[in-house]
């Protein structure tokens, strides 16, 4: 047997032959492996983590199987996950390199929706020894006849990015799917490679499970690679025609071409898919000479355009690539030197993360600029420094007991070789996303599957998961198998359909809701191409170029993200700063000047002891506008609650718009504000059944229903690049969350609606340190003659709550039809 | 709960928030796209819908042929969602306890079989004409005749003050022309653009209301 030195050694002198020196974070994460450690490992990308992980694996495989130079091995020993399948082509390169150096005859493949047919097929006959895979894929895997003998021989699986899944959905599929193959392969040993967050311990227990025996005998490693980082913001040289609001920053376009011309390789950030694609056109629009060296990145993009970007960025051929969170991750370029960001980036370690995509050189600094799209966001900009000097980071709040998931994992299991529940119970409640989960929610959960939520009934026709003879769990219909195996991709978003030329070619794919409000003949922006809409057709857009200059840009949902109560702390006494001497102040506030002291013509500018509420009219109504500074989430929990409550005292009708300084409600008749702060609706008390009910009358709940609905099949999607006949089994989340409503508000699916809406949008334990915060402060009432510097970006905000007390009919008394567009 | 009267070629026509209308010369009920089975269907196909709710449209059925008593009930179309299932059996029995004529203009959802029908005693026709309306699923225009029709669901937007909106169901009346919005409780609705000429009445849970096309934007009140 090789001792574990010689078997490191092998891996030193490898590095050595590159003309490397191993990291103390490479070298930790070999030897703990090979101990038979789990863990996790806190490195950043383009830090050499993919070394760290692939060479202790393939040690252990030469120690097992000493023969290896003679004789082959069949089987997968390990799994990679990636969350992007775009970083799958740079890991096979960078691990195929090292057994190819070495001559180990290692197979290495990749299996993602990207796979063709025939590689699956063939996969089926042969895994390859290192599968690099998707979360979604490896279920597909669990969903396969006779997996468990495919991951028998299994030694270990890596999750990479594992910070990008704690948070979601997808992290809950991910650590259920672990939870099996920890049965079939009892020594498998479990890493998961994260970037630096918050909760980077609790991050190791989401990933490891509840099982003490396995957290005892873990470890982790953290990189201390500690990187300088520069903030810079560009700023506009008067602030007169700088807008109050906007999204696009395009004012301050022509100040950007001179950092582009003078770096090698500039990504610019934006939040947004359609701000990508505006900057893009603009930039070349402006400047005519960056043809050819300037491209786009994009998740919609098609994955060939992608991956040519990529390897053009590598290559130095291209001078600037406009992007969105499409490049947060993986890929090492070192040829880029410098980062924009444009736009709030709502999150310090996204912000760090992405100044971290440039310098990868040693010891070089991260240059990143940070644009301001309109004036309080200079306000940002300067908190931002300090977030990243002070490395204030967010934490990523697991999903707990995600039962939408839980009902797809156990139907996937199902599809496959079917399951005992006595078997699977244990497994599930050893995740640390479901240890609370009781035997009678299992019970439920199971009795869902079966019987589609209820007792055996008489009429009732629900078909889906059979209980055979022997008590197993079993799908037995071709069509309920073929249509959960489509439905498995589903946890990430909306309808897509393909772009595709009429002559022929795929250009990208594009979110139905956008291409639902085109008529053929509109001409739309795309990929940075003027684009025709000729006709919608099996979930296929086809168009034709066009020359027309005018055009619909898509809007992109999402993006919509709050910030920590960290960096709302810092923005918070960053504001407190405006009322300061000038010598405390930073450039950027200094530029707001004349902002600031418009501010305090109309009203104030509060300090830390002051909780400031303007009042005034518009043409549109009845504004009241309330500045807690405490991150958007937080003021969309705020805004319903006050909104509830002052709906008590008089049939009324809000909308509610909320930023990340403050929140408004909006009504078209007079909001008695006297009463609202006579009736202390900014109590305590009561807190979490108004808050209840405010989630029940502004709608809240609905939409997060609507990723329930398709994760545990009650809504069926379809799938974009295949064609499902699934024409009668359309039907819209909303109007099952009606009829679940009416009829079955019991249902643990109903009520996770509920439950995520507390936990991850509203926050209640942050919404109670805030009220109580402004319960210490004075209010400070301003009653104003028109809208506020400070008020404007959160009044112009569409995207808006509702919350009514008033009769339908009542209110549409008042509404008028809007006919076709003015 | 508010009803609605309404004059169609001389004709008139009480609409219910049921989102019905009852003609009243000729005691006949118009409802259109029940989507009867849709429910079940879709538990068929693996997709748990409450199966508690199948019996809302039979209880709405009853509930409404109660209010007007009429001696017809004529469907525009999409009755049942899809094939037969076990909802039939409901329908057969409902069909048998209310006892009086029903005629169904056959809509594209509606696949069962027209002998299945004709055993229970339901007429099914492909389009009805009847002193000068012309009742049938799809929208059509034709001669001078009025046309009763559904298939679109129709609903509206409306807006206000305070960047408020909604989306509710309604009827849609062009000149020789009304659009019933869908009857079953499990179904969506299609916004519609209304042209300034035709009218719309909105159908809430207790009330039909008309709304003006035509009317400017309101005053704040102070």
């Amino acid at each position: 047997m090789i001792k574990r030195k010689d078997l490191e050694n092998i891996a030193h002198h490898w590095f050595e032959q590159q003309d490397w020196k191993p990291f103390p974070f490479q070298r930790q994460t070999w030897t703990a492996f090979l101990q038979g450690k789990n863990g996790l490992l806190n490195a950043p990308t383009g830090s050499g983590k993919t070394y760290a992980l692939w060479i202790p694996i393939v040690l252990e495989y030469l120690k097992r199987n000493p023969d290896y130079a003679t004789k082959k091995h069949k089987g997968l020993i390990a799994i990679w996950v990636t969350p992007l399948r775009a970083l799958s082509v740079e890991i096979k390169q960078a691990t195929e390199r090292f057994v190819e150096d070495l001559n180990i005859p290692l197979t290495v493949g990749i299996r993602s929706g990207d796979t063709s047919q025939k590689e699956r097929a063939a996969q089926k006959r042969a895994m390859p020894n290192l599968l690099i895979t998707t979360p979604e894929s490896l279920q597909l895997l669990l969903a396969s006849k006779g997996y468990d003998k495919v991951f028998n021989k299994l030694v270990s699986v890596v999750v990479d990015e594992w910070h990008e899944l704690v948070g979601n959905k997808r992290g809950v599929q991910m650590t259920l799917a672990l939870s099996r193959l920890k049965t079939i392969s009892p020594k498998l040993r479990i890493w998961g490679i994260s970037a630096t967050i918050g909760n980077l311990d609790e991050a190791r227990e989401i990933l490891l499970g509840i099982d003490k025996k396995v957290i005892d005998n873990s470890v982790l490693i953290r990189a201390k690679i500690n990187k300088k980082i520069d903030v810079l913001s560009i700023l506009p040289k008067t602030i007169d025609r700088f807008p109050w609001r906007g999204h696009l920053g395009l004012h301050l376009l022509d100040d950007i071409i001179p950092i582009l011309k003078k770096s090698k390789t500039t990504l610019i950030f934006t939040n947004t898919r359609s701000q990508c694609e505006i900057w893009f056109q603009n930039i070349l629009d402006r400047y005519p000479e960056f043809a050819g060296n300037i491209a786009m990145h994009h998740g919609s993009i098609s994955k060939e355009t992608r991956l040519w970007v990529e390897s053009s960025i590598r290559d130095e051929n291209l001078k600037v690539v406009v992007c969105t969170s499409s490049l947060d991750l993986g890929v090492d370029f070192a040829p880029v030197e410098t980062i924009i960001q444009i736009g709030g980036p709502k999150g310090v370690s996204r912000f760090i993360q992405r100044a971290g995509r440039s310098g990868h050189q040693p010891g070089q600094t991260s240059v990143i600029h940070f644009l301001p799209t309109h004036a309080i966001e200079l306000i940002e900009a300067s908190a931002l420094r300090k977030a990243v000097k002070t490395n204030v980071v967010e934490d990523r709040v697991p999903h707990l007991n995600s039962f939408d998931v839980l009902v797809q994992y156990l139907v996937t299991l199902a599809v496959s070789d079917g399951f005992f529940p006595d078997e699977i119970f244990p497994e599930v409640k050893s995740t640390f996303c479901f240890q609370s989960i009781t035997r009678e929610q299992f019970q439920w959960i199971l009795n869902f599957i079966t019987l589609g939520g209820q007792s055996l009934q008489a009429y009732d026709e629900y078909k889906r998961v059979e209980i055979e003879a022997d008590g197993r769990f079993k799908v037995n219909s071709r069509k309920v198998a073929m249509r959960h195996r489509l439905q498995i991709g589903t946890i990430v978003s909306d309808a897509v359909l393909l772009v595709k030329f009429l002559k022929g070619g795929y250009i990208g794919s594009i979110e139905e809701s956008f291409v639902s409000k085109l008529k053929p003949g509109d001409i739309f922006t795309f990929a940075g191409k003027q684009l025709e809409l000729f006709s919608i057709r099996n979930m296929q857009v086809l168009v034709k170029k066009s020359k027309q200059k005018t055009s619909k840009i898509p809007s992109w949902m999402g993006g919509r993200m709050s910030f920590s109560s960290e960096m709302s702390d810092l923005l918070r006494e960053e504001l407190y700063l405006a009322n300061m001497e000038e010598s405390k102040k930073s450039k950027e506030l200094e530029i707001l000047e004349p902002i600031f002291t418009r501010q305090k013509r109309e009203s104030i500018i509060p300090n830390n002891n002051q909780f400031l509420i303007e009042t005034f009219k518009t043409r549109e109504g009845f504004h009241a506008v309330f500045y807690p500074f405490e991150g958007r989430f937080v003021h969309e929990a705020m805004g319903s609650l006050i909104a509830y409550r002052a709906s008590l005292l008089q049939p009324i009708t809000f909308t509610i718009a909320f930023n990340d300084y403050g929140f408004e409600l909006l009504s078209d008749q007079p909001i008695d504000m006297q009463a609202i702060l006579d009736n202390n609706l900014f109590t305590n008390d009561h807190l979490r059944s108004d808050l209840e009910k405010s989630i029940n009358a502004s709608e809240m709940a609905k939409r997060k229903f609507r990723d329930i609905a398709v994760i545990s099949g009650l809504v069926f999607t379809g799938f974009p690049s295949k064609l499902v006949k699934s024409k009668h089994l359309q039907s819209s989340a909303q109007l099952l969350f009606g009829v679940f409503e009416d009829y079955e508000p019991d249902n643990l699916l109903y009520q996770q609606a509920y439950r995520e809406t507390f936990e991850h949008q509203l926050q209640e334990g942050r919404l109670q340190l805030a009220i109580e915060r402004i319960n210490n402060q004075t209010v400070i009432w301003k009653n104003c003659e028109k809208p506020t510097p400070f008020s404007f970006p959160i009044i112009t905000d569409r995207l808006r709550a509702k919350l009514s007390s008033e009769k339908l009919a009542d209110r549409i008394k008042r509404m008028t039809i809007q006919l076709e567009k003015l | 709960m508010k009803t609605l009267k309404i004059n169609c070629n001389n004709q008139s026509f009480i609409l219910h928030p049921f989102g019905v209308a009852f003609w009243e010369d000729k005691e006949m009920l118009l409802i259109a796209d029940v989507h009867l089975g849709k429910v079940t269907h879709f538990r068929k196909h693996g997709s748990a819908v409450p199966q508690a709710s199948i019996y809302h449209n039979f209880e709405q059925l009853s509930v409404i042929t109660d209010y007007f008593n009429p001696k017809t009930i004529c469907f525009l179309g999409d009755l049942f969602h899809s094939y037969v299932n076990n909802e039939w059996i409901l329908f057969k029995d409902w069909v048998k306890k209310f006892n009086r004529e029903i005629v169904l203009i056959s809509g594209n959802h509606d696949v069962i079989a027209t002998s299945m029908y004709e055993e229970i005693n339901v007429i099914v026709k492909k389009e009805w004409l009847i002193n000068g309306f012309l009742l049938t699923h799809y929208p059509e225009s034709r001669n001078d005749l009025f046309n009763f029709s559904g298939h679109i669901h129709p609903g509206i937007r409306l807006q206000g003050l305070g960047k408020q909106s909604l989306k509710v169901s309604c009827f849609l009346r062009k000149k020789h022309q009304m659009i019933f919005p869908a009857f079953g409780n499990f179904t969506g609705k299609f916004i519609i653009k209304p042209d300034p000429t035709d009218q719309v009445y909105v159908n809430t849970n207790e009330e039909v209301i008309e709304i003006e096309l035509n009317s400017a934007r309101m005053n704040l009140k102070e």
